[in-house]
């Protein structure tokens, strides 16, 4: 165990948290994903927490282990506790439990809160407004995504890197498993009410029935839609988002379901049956 | 003209995966910010929204959780705005949804042939080497990522012209195909949603989803409506339970 601490200086807090911005995710590769943009990062702290060549040597290659986790919210949360760590002069066992100990978690509440609801809201009112011919639908995605994006990754890796050693035990106190409920609930409400808004489908065919009514010839026409409307609204769209899921559920890769769901529309489509 | 188009949207879609990779500040890999910004280069902002509008609302929630691959939308974007500008909306995004989906086997390849880097890095770390190790991070690291999106982006606009030309008197001739795809791009979005549930536990917390259905389908909110009563309604959640648990 290494006593000797080094003073971490803001400019060297800056030159990872930049690093971070500008390359994390590059070479990212099956075999162990984040790893490169995790060491690339990481490791201009460690040249100065670890001055000796063997040491350096040691660090650089135990950073290259694997690491996935969010890249917006997550990765920067784990790198300013890892500084902290370093700084206090952890060693390598301790920053690795660190690592894989948060990455698994802050990765389910970083794809949760990021894609699966921030996204998700942001990104549909912008596409709305942009199908109304209105160029301000992405310009605000653009600026929702630009200030927030990069305040909640300079703040998590500040606050990181401050809260340090605490921060294990605190996050350990149940906080993590606060927010991803409160993520998972208001993502599913949110799900609720969007699935059945976006997704669109229609049956179209309106069968007429020729009847024979006291000797004379009368056609009726049925309107299939109107009444699933009064059985359910939104019946179509709630069935297929519900095939999607069993599909996924069964093993479906995405783009075999993707394939299955536009050829149900595009010949539901080009026969008439729906609209 | 085309060449130097060409030459252009190549670029955007390098930069829309770049960006995602690194410093993710116009996620320009989501079909509505490409399509957006191919609008904006080509001279057709209304195409742009139109296209990207549309992918975007195929593609809510499809986003690679764990790294799995999905349908490249960005490129789908971008040519669908690009030839849209041209021959139309419906020849513009029947192109760009082949496009998305021929493109997924491209970014397998690119993520299995990216272990190049992690063993060259090994090599570095064995040699203390990080300037080379940096430079090969600043230079090399996005490279196969970038092209792979770029190359086939720059082949279709410099030589697709006469092929686009031929798709669109196909579709003048057949108008069911029209109908075809825009039913199939209404229930499209159905994958997002889905691929969003199967990385949620339902099974712990139906109840959720059911109101969320009900206050848009019966009581018609409008959907920040229902993100701020999903907020309070767990906000209420949360303190039940807490008191519960304190007894």
């Amino acid at each position: 165990m290494a006593t000797n601490e080094t003073k971490i200086t803001r400019a060297d807090l800056m030159k990872s948290f930049w690093r971070y911005v500008w390359l994390f995710q590059c070479g990212w590769n099956y075999e162990r994903m984040q790893s490169v943009g995790y060491a690339y990062s990481i490791l201009p702290i460690l040249k100065k927490t670890r001055p000796g060549e063997e040491e350096f040597k040691e660090a650089f290659l135990t950073n290259l282990n694997f690491f996935n986790t969010n890249p917006v919210v997550g990765a920067p949360l784990i790198i300013g506790a890892h500084i902290a760590l370093e700084e206090a002069g952890a060693s390598l066992e301790t920053t690795e439990g660190l690592k894989v100990g948060l990455m698994g978690p802050l990765a389910g509440v970083g794809d949760t809160l990021v894609w699966a609801l921030y996204n998700s809201i942001i990104f549909s009112i912008g596409a709305s407004m942009a199908l109304s011919g209105s160029a301000l639908g992405p310009i605000l995605v653009l600026l929702l995504v630009f200030f927030p994006y990069l305040a909640v990754r300079y703040w998590q890796f500040t606050w990181a890197y401050k809260q340090g050693v605490n921060l294990v035990t605190q996050l350990g106190g149940g906080i993590i498993a606060k927010i991803t409920e409160f993520a998972t609930i208001v993502g599913l409400i949110v799900i609720g009410g969007f699935a059945p808004s976006i997704v669109n489908l229609k049956v179209a065919w309106k069968p007429a029935i020729a009847a024979t009514v006291q000797g004379e010839a009368v056609s009726q026409v049925i309107d299939i839609q109107a009444q699933l409307d009064a059985i359910l609204p939104y019946m179509l769209p709630v069935l297929v988002t519900a095939l999607a899921y069993w599909l996924l559920k069964k093993g479906w890769s995405p783009v075999a379901v993707l394939a299955l769901l536009f050829v149900i529309g595009f010949i539901g489509g080009a026969i008439g049956l729906f609209g | 003209m085309t060449i130097v188009y060409a030459l252009i949207l190549a670029a955007l879609a390098y930069y829309a995966w770049y960006d995602i990779l690194g410093p993710t500040f116009t996620l320009a890999f989501r079909p509505l910010i490409s399509g957006f910004f191919t609008g904006l280069i080509v001279g057709d902002v209304k195409m742009g929204l139109l296209i990207g509008g549309t992918l975007e609302l195929m593609a809510l929630g499809v986003y690679t959780y764990g790294g799995a691959t999905i349908p490249e939308y960005s490129v789908g974007a971008i040519l669908g705005t690009y030839f849209g500008k041209t021959s139309g909306f419906e020849v513009g995004i029947a192109l760009a949804i082949p496009a998305a989906l021929l493109l997924t086997q491209v970014d397998i390849l690119n993520r299995f042939l990216n272990f190049i880097f992690v063993h060259r890095a090994d090599a570095y770390a064995e040699k203390g080497d990080d300037k080379g190790f940096d430079n090969m991070m600043v230079r090399y690291s996005h490279m196969i990522w970038g092209f792979s999106r770029a190359i086939p982006v720059f082949l279709a606009v410099a030589f697709g012209e006469p092929v686009v030309k031929g798709i669109t008197a196909f579709f003048d001739t057949y108008p069911w195909i029209n109908k075809g795809i825009s039913v199939a791009g209404g229930i499209l979005p159905a994958l997002g949603f889905a691929m969003l549930l199967k990385i949620m536990p339902i099974q712990k917390y139906p109840a959720f989803l059911l109101i969320g259905f009900v206050m848009f389908a019966y009581l018609k909110m409008p959907l920040v409506g229902i993100a701020i009563a999903g907020v309070a309604i767990t906000l209420v959640y949360q303190q039940l339970k807490l008191r519960t648990a304190e007894g």
